[in-house]
């Protein structure tokens, strides 16, 4: 199997969107500098795109149209999603590998994990860095 | 809507009325989620949060052209995914993607025979958002239909086979179903959704997928 048809366009798609779990998005941006037909291949995907070719998966990936919500993700740390629901919001996460859910279930896995005080310490940083741009 | 949209609708006309609080209240929502996306890819701590620093102040720089009938948490996370895109070209990591010139597909991806090549088929702006949302909102129809019916395989499915892109063949050994059934599902999926773009006008050559060979 040649680099070129080691990912589908739907991987590429997704590479683009920085969709993909960390380490397949490592993965393409390996065989990105290791094969210039790859490049290719991306660049006409980009160009599809700013042509407004529409792919499903990107419609269905841009919109999230499958993803569980916050709250099922936390009723699934907390083992009281109904057992189809769960298995489905699983497969999600593991098989399609969400990015976004993975990131919502890490940050409520965190949560208790994480000293009040770190917590409140980044979030005035993040807020006088940018209250700035609010309007007055 | 659901509530959380609606509650973030609030939320965000009261920052766009200048409400520190609010705006205090979103970072506070979201930070944590934006912050796991990014440290995923990054595994530096520091360098995650100020990726996350940026994607906050990139919001509020372009709250004015923010449509909020797109819920704000994926927006939040694609304005944190050019931010990520940023960072990681500024250390090399990530090559810089170009358009490809005109006539050109190296990929072998273009649409199939009968489809144009997307330069005949550039459309305005606004045609492209319709386009987009009478799509979504078939699909989400029908992912609604499968949840609602338990019918939870048809989902795994047509997620594996448009969303990763896999082959049938690849589909039924991950779900453990023949391959017939797979393209069953698929059949049954894209008659459907067929049915749905005919109904808004949409031209066939807009959604080459739709049309493909089964």
């Amino acid at each position: 199997m040649t680099m070129t048809k080691a990912f589908n366009q739907s991987d590429l798609e997704a590479y683009l969107d920085e969709a993909l779990p960390p380490e397949q998005m490592a993965r393409i941006e390996k065989a990105l500098r290791a094969d210039p037909r790859l490049i290719g291949q991306v660049s006409a995907i980009h160009s599809r795109r700013s042509a407004g070719v529409h792919s499903l998966g990107d419609i269905w990936r841009g919109g999230r149209l499958s993803c569980p919500t916050r709250e099922q993700l936390g009723s699934l740390l907390l083992g009281v999603l109904p057992d189809d629901a769960a298995d489905y919001v699983r497969f999600h996460l593991e098989v399609v590998g969400c990015r976004y859910c993975r990131a919502n279930l890490e940050d409520l896995k965190g949560q208790q994990a994480e000293g009040r005080e770190t917590v409140q310490k980044r979030r005035r940083r993040y807020f006088q860095s940018s209250a700035g741009y609010l309007r007055h | 809507m659901s509530n959380s949209h609606q509650s973030d609708k609030l939320l965000i006309g009261r920052i766009r009325d200048g409400d520190a609080d609010a705006w205090n209240d979103l970072i506070s929502q979201y930070e944590g989620r934006l912050l796991a996306y990014v440290q995923s890819r990054l595994r530096d701590r520091a360098a995650a949060e100020d990726v996350v620093q940026e994607t906050f102040i990139g919001f509020l720089t372009s709250l004015p052209n923010y449509d909020q009938r797109r819920p704000l948490e994926g927006y939040l996370f694609s304005i944190a995914a050019h931010k990520l895109t940023d960072f990681l070209r500024r250390r090399g990591r990530r090559p810089t993607i170009p358009l490809a010139p005109e006539g050109t597909s190296s990929s072998g991806w273009q649409p199939d025979a009968g489809a144009r090549p997307a330069s005949s088929i550039v459309r305005s702006g606004e045609r492209r958002g319709l386009e987009a949302a009478a799509v979504t909102d078939a699909l989400a129809e029908q992912i609604d239909h499968w949840r609602g019916r338990g019918q939870w395989e048809k989902l795994k499915c047509i997620e594996l086979l448009f969303v990763r892109g896999m082959p049938n063949k690849n589909v039924a050994a991950a779900l453990n179903v023949s391959e017939q059934t797979v393209a069953n599902h698929k059949y049954e999926f894209l008659a459907k959704l067929r049915t749905a773009v005919r109904k808004q006008n949409l031209s066939e050559e807009v959604f080459p997928e739709l049309y493909q060979q089964q």
